[in-house]
């Protein structure tokens, strides 16, 4: 994202002093999160990083509107919002796609319910599928796709909804490391093109790093932002290049450190959170 | 990326054919091979040839029975029967069973009852059945309802409370509520399980009935050219009549149930393990 473009982009969503406890079934009160705030500019790609359990994935659910209990406000373009709606759609990390569909018709379904006219619809749809590179697998059974395919389909069901936000819960964690990169790309080639503003929740701290212009630290022991580092760094962006593995090397730190804070953590699952 | 999958599917169907006529050849292969050995047993004379016919006298019964047009009519009927029957205990099924759903406490009492009353025996229910309401088709359509209404209510409640939440949460997320999110996404994910459950209570129905007409004589049904055949001690028509009834079994279950099993399978992918 160059400077010029950061400069004029208005807030698009702005998580408001969110509070939340978990309930254990022992009457155990945790709590999740406490007072978290985070601006988000329109256009922007943010990812969130934190060790399992820091309730990324949570946020993510409470901003698509998917989760309703907690206090304080998720305000998208100056109106606080309090369920979900298809300008926030979520690409979760699990297959969701519906098997008793095949791929062209699980796209269909999103833009179905936006009511979108029959005729129309199987255009958008294998348009969609095309800024993906599936266009010549409209007409397979969901079953039959590798997870990378199934992934593009999620990601061009919800592209096709046209959404204000993409909200992406560890999109690409059950992957191998090439389709993993590639998608990667292609993610950095759809936001170039489209200009979404995306929120992206992941555990692996390069990744973080080269996708985002900022990448959020969670921590789970304070329910609040840990640290924030901004990537200005244009993409593509090569893991090799110094100025990204001084910023990669800088969150490793910062776990490290509140991991110590904790014991808690070993070294070895604090560099692999 | 492309060309395995495509030959792979390819390759699916070709086996589907091949296993097909594979299939039929063993089938009639066992047919050929039972008859003969009925027509040894026949021919060794082991029981009187009022208790045993041989299998020709069978087919002559069978063949005498579809030209005076008992079969033809009889079959009619009990098809019927079991059409008005069945259609009757899925919609009462798939209602009680969504209300299951949404009534919890009520949903998890009835699972309960209902869990015992699918292994009630049948026939059981025909002198409850007979004193209720009487010796006539709504008396045999009672016993077929209460047969196989819980399979299918059973069927639905878990199906849907099954579904895994990914679904339901990404038709929310993309704006699916009400009618449309049980129309378009609880309805077809909980297809596997309504098909086990629509597939054994059709079973149950059909057991059922070939029993409620055996002993709620009305004077028409396949069942009741077997308790006539019991009473005239005419084996061969009972028989030809069971080789009817079992021949209606065979051809749902073949033609209606594992067809529509396994297009769902295919979809979902659910026979992955089996084909590779």
């Amino acid at each position: 994202m160059s400077g010029k473009e950061q400069r004029i982009s208005p807030i698009i969503l702005h998580i408001k002093n969110i509070s939340k406890e978990y309930k254990g079934s022992d009457s155990i009160t945790q709590p999740i999160f406490d007072g978290l705030d985070l601006k988000i500019k329109e256009g922007e790609f943010v990812t969130i990083i934190g060790k399992s359990g820091c309730g990324k994935s949570t946020l993510l659910n409470i901003v698509a509107g998917l989760d309703k209990s907690f206090s304080g406000e998720v305000i998208v373009e100056d109106k606080p919002v309090k369920s979900t709606s298809q300008d926030r759609i979520v690409i979760f990390q699990e297959n969701a796609l519906f098997p008793w569909l095949n791929v062209v018709q699980n796209i269909e379904f999103g833009l179905r319910q936006a009511g979108v006219r029959k005729e129309r619809r199987r255009d958008l749809a294998m348009n969609y599928l095309n800024m993906v590179g599936l266009s010549d697998f409209g007409d397979a059974n969901v079953h039959e796709l590798s997870g990378g395919m199934k992934q593009r389909v999620s990601i061009a069901r919800a592209l096709s909804l046209d959404p204000k936000i993409l909200l992406m819960d560890e999109p690409f964690a059950a992957l191998d490391i090439h389709t993993r990169q590639s998608l990667c790309s292609e993610l950095l080639r759809i936001h170039d093109e489209t200009n979404k503003t995306i929120l992206f929740v992941t555990h692996n701290i390069d990744e973080a790093v080269l996708l985002g212009d900022r990448v959020i630290l969670l921590s789970h022991s304070v329910g609040k932002i840990k640290r924030e580092f901004t990537v200005n760094i244009p993409r593509p962006r090569d893991l090799e290049d110094v100025a990204i593995r001084d910023i990669v090397s800088e969150v490793m730190d910062e776990i490290m450190e509140s991991s110590y804070e904790n014991k808690e953590l070993s070294y070895a699952t604090a560099i692999s959170i | 990326m492309q060309l395995p999958f495509q030959s792979k599917q390819v390759q699916l169907r070709k086996n589907h054919r091949k296993i097909d006529f594979k299939d039929a050849a063993s089938t009639a292969a066992f047919i050929v091979i039972f008859l003969g050995i009925w027509e040894v047993i026949f021919l060794l004379g082991i029981f009187p040839i009022v208790s045993l016919p041989s299998p020709l006298m069978v087919a002559q019964s069978l063949i005498d029975l579809i030209s005076d047009g008992t079969l033809i009519y009889s079959t009619a009927v009990t098809l019927l029967r079991l059409f008005i029957g069945f259609s009757a205990s899925i919609i009462i099924g798939v209602g009680v069973g969504l209300a299951m759903v949404k009534f919890r406490q009520f949903g998890k009492t009835m699972n309960s009852f209902a869990v015992g009353l699918q292994s009630f025996p049948s026939i059981a229910w025909v002198p409850f059945a007979i004193l209720l309401i009487g010796l006539n088709d709504s008396g045999i359509l009672f016993v077929v309802i209460m047969s196989s209404v819980f399979s299918i209510m059973i069927s639905t409640y878990s199906g849907i409370r099954n579904i895994p939440p990914i679904y339901v949460r990404s038709a929310h997320n993309m704006g699916a509520k009400g009618i449309s999110l049980f129309r378009h996404v609880m309805l077809p994910a909980a297809t596997p399980s309504l098909i086990v459950g629509i597939r054994q209570g059709w079973s149950f129905a059909w057991h059922a009935l070939v029993g409620a007409e055996m002993l709620i004589t009305t004077l028409v049904g396949l069942g009741y050219i077997l308790s006539v055949g019991r009473e005239f001690s005419n084996m061969p028509q009972i028989i030809a009549a069971m080789i009817v009834i079992f021949t209606i079994g065979w051809i749902f279950d073949r033609l209606v149930f594992s067809k529509l099993d396994e297009r769902v399978r295919d979809r979902w992918g659910l026979n992955q393990h089996t084909e590779r």
